[in-house]
């Protein structure tokens, strides 16, 4: 995956002045060049904008996370690709084809965040008429909806009116739909969201066993342990704009990584001074904690302390590395994570934006939990927003 | 083939809506309700029940065109379910002109079958029903509500279903009127006169359609009339599907 920025100036329209590989590169399955979304008002023709040019290249094969927390532009960014938005400016390619083009959506399955069906059809029905709108003539939509039902688990009842359906079903029917006519590009937006465990591992090893086929996978979520479990490549949207591109290398690199070491009761211990700096008390109630950073071997931590006859609590690791470089690239805008809106023109440009990719938005000392983001939001699921 | 799908599918949403069932009960129900007026007629039995068969078909057609195709396309914007459709390979046009067809086929079963049920109930009360009369006369106000239908597409696919709905229903009200429209802008002075007659040219001419007196009297209309009212709905419904077609282009789906 190639992922770049520009500043909007450089950067005017139509994709022809693009970087990077062609997008009739056969290695490429998607192609966005300087892809924008702007609403304007009717009324007031203020313009919001929902998406920044994005440039975003994806290969064939490739299992691509949008992560983002609400409001990035991750759904604006798959809707522009299925054809239910326009772009503002910018182009995007299918395996070649421009989103333009119905004929682009052929080889492509979507699962939107809120999948919505026609209650009064039933799950054959419904998967019949998913297969033959992509292109499956009858007696093989008919044959692929039966297998698909099977597939999810909705088999046993075919004639059932999905008005009938739970919540569950309805959202496994939707995964069958995206799937039913085979497609080399499956597009999932928020797969996982309100899905109970088992669900969220069905989606899961789903999207896997379609890595597996060749199958090229574009999904979004800000469930972080979701993105890091499937994604080989993530890339993070944040107000509208890519931030950041996290390679598999930048995950496996041994980003920087802090341990929370809770012990019973307040011992008075002096930390030796070879860890002064790197090892520090924390603030707690009737239990002491020592944050544990990078560098330092938790092992020794814990021997020392075991030695010192303290009785350990809990070892939490905090945050995972996909976390950290979550958190370091969307930080300074912790406030806007609680349902943040598209941005309004005029508004000023957040303390990462047109940042070169690969670089921290923000400073040192200014990322993590304790920058603005209660630890315990991140500790209910690692739900970021 | 792909507004072929779209429209079996319409087709089920409309026929498997209770709003169908409800207005061809309703339509059974005023058929034979004409025969409780019948004798008050002083021997024109069958013309009114006719008049009133073909007057009520007509009605209940523009009723479910107002009930159900106003929000066809509205209604799947509201509820989401436009995703599913339009992120498929499929072009904007073919949706709605697969909605539209899905429709009218809809429309049409109603028509046809209250058509039907009043050719019975003429012949169950011994009037011997002219059944070529009859048919021309279904045939045009399936027409109508084809035209009405396209309108209600084209304001389904751009605006909220009471919207819609209060737009087709003027539409229709106006169209009824195209012909009083022309004769008083003959008779308006200046400048006024061009502009009314443009008016009512835009309008739908619904009173192409109506042959109801000619069908009361057991008369047909001539091969003519019906050719040109087939080519003015198809002219007409092509005009209309292809601005809403337009205008529908370029909508986000947010």
């Amino acid at each position: 995956m190639q992922v770049t920025t520009r500043p909007a100036e450089v950067w005017p329209a139509t994709g022809s002045k693009a970087a990077g590989p062609s997008p009739m590169d056969a290695n490429l399955a998607i192609c966005v060049r300087g892809m924008a979304k702007h609403y304007r008002s009717p009324w007031t023709l203020r313009i919001t904008r929902g998406l920044e040019e994005l440039d975003l290249d994806v290969e064939r094969g490739q299992v691509l996370g949008l992560l983002g927390p609400n409001g990035a532009g991750k759904t604006t960014t798959l809707k522009l690709l299925t054809g239910l938005l326009k772009p503002s400016c910018g182009n995007a390619w299918l395996l070649g084809v421009p989103i333009a083009e119905p004929r682009s959506r052929k080889p492509l399955g979507f699962l939107p965040e809120q999948p919505y069906f026609y209650d009064y059809l039933t799950g054959l029905e419904y998967l019949e008429l998913a297969g033959g709108l992509s292109g499956l003539p009858g007696i093989e939509a008919h044959e692929r909806a039966r297998h698909w039902l099977g597939r999810v688990g909705l088999g046993d009842r075919p004639r059932l009116l999905l008005r009938k359906y739970s919540k569950g079903m309805l959202q496994r029917l939707g995964l069958a739909a995206a799937l039913v006519h085979g497609p080399e590009i499956l597009i999932l937006d928020e797969p996982m969201s309100g899905l109970d465990p088992y669900g969220r591992r069905d989606v899961r090893e789903l999207i896997l066993e379609q890595h597996a086929r060749g199958v090229t996978v574009l999904f979004s979520s800000h469930i972080l342990p979701d993105v890091e479990s499937v994604a080989d490549r993530v890339a993070i949207l944040h107000r509208g704009r890519l931030v950041r591109a996290v390679e598999p290398r930048d995950l496996a690199a041994g980003v920087a990584r802090r341990v929370i070491i809770r012990c019973e009761g307040a011992p008075i211990l002096e930390i030796p001074p070879g860890w002064r700096g790197r090892v520090a008390r924390r603030p707690g109630g009737s239990d002491s904690e020592f944050e544990v950073s990078s560098g330092v071997e938790v092992n020794s931590v814990l021997d020392w302390l075991v030695r010192s006859g303290v009785k350990i609590r809990a070892v939490t690791p905090l945050g995972t590395g996909l976390e950290e470089i979550f958190l370091s690239a969307t930080a300074g805008n912790a406030e806007s994570n609680d349902g943040d809106a598209p941005r309004s023109e005029g508004e000023p440009p957040s303390v990462g934006e047109a940042q070169p990719l690969g670089h921290p938005t923000l400073p040192p000392g200014r990322g993590g939990p304790e920058r603005g983001i209660p630890p315990a939001r991140l500790e209910r699921g690692r739900r970021v927003a | 083939m792909i507004a072929a799908l779209v429209a079996r599918n319409t087709f089920r949403e409309a026929t498997r809506d209770r709003v169908i069932a409800g207005v061809i009960g309703a339509g059974l129900v005023l058929l034979l309700g004409t025969q409780i007026l019948s004798p008050l007629a002083m021997g024109e039995g069958k013309r009114l029940t006719v008049d009133l068969g073909l007057s009520g078909i007509s009605l209940l057609g523009i009723l479910v065109t107002l009930l159900v195709g106003t929000s066809l396309v509205a209604k799947e914007i509201e509820r989401r379910t436009i995703y599913n459709l339009l992120s498929r390979p499929i072009a904007r046009p073919h949706y709605l002109l697969g909605k539209w067809i899905g429709m009218i086929a809809a429309l049409w079963v109603v028509t046809g079958g209250l058509g039907l049920a009043l050719w019975a109930l003429l012949l169950a009360r011994g009037f011997a029903p002219n059944a070529l009369s009859l048919l021309q006369a279904v045939y045009l106000a399936g027409l109508e509500l084809a035209l009405v239908a396209a309108l209600a597409v084209m304001f389904s696919a751009l605006s909220t279903p009471v919207l819609s709905a209060l737009y087709t229903l003027g539409a229709f009200l106006i169209g009824q009127w195209s012909d009083d429209l022309r004769a008083y802008a003959d008779q308006l002075p200046g400048a006024l006169a061009p502009v009314l007659h443009a008016t009512s040219n835009l309008v739908p001419n619904l009173p192409l359609f109506n042959m109801r007196t000619l069908a009361a009297n057991g008369e047909t209309t001539t091969l003519l009339h019906l050719g040109l009212a087939s080519a003015y709905a198809l002219v007409y419904c092509a005009c209309v599907l292809s601005l809403a077609a337009a205008a529908f282009e370029s909508r986000d789906f947010k």
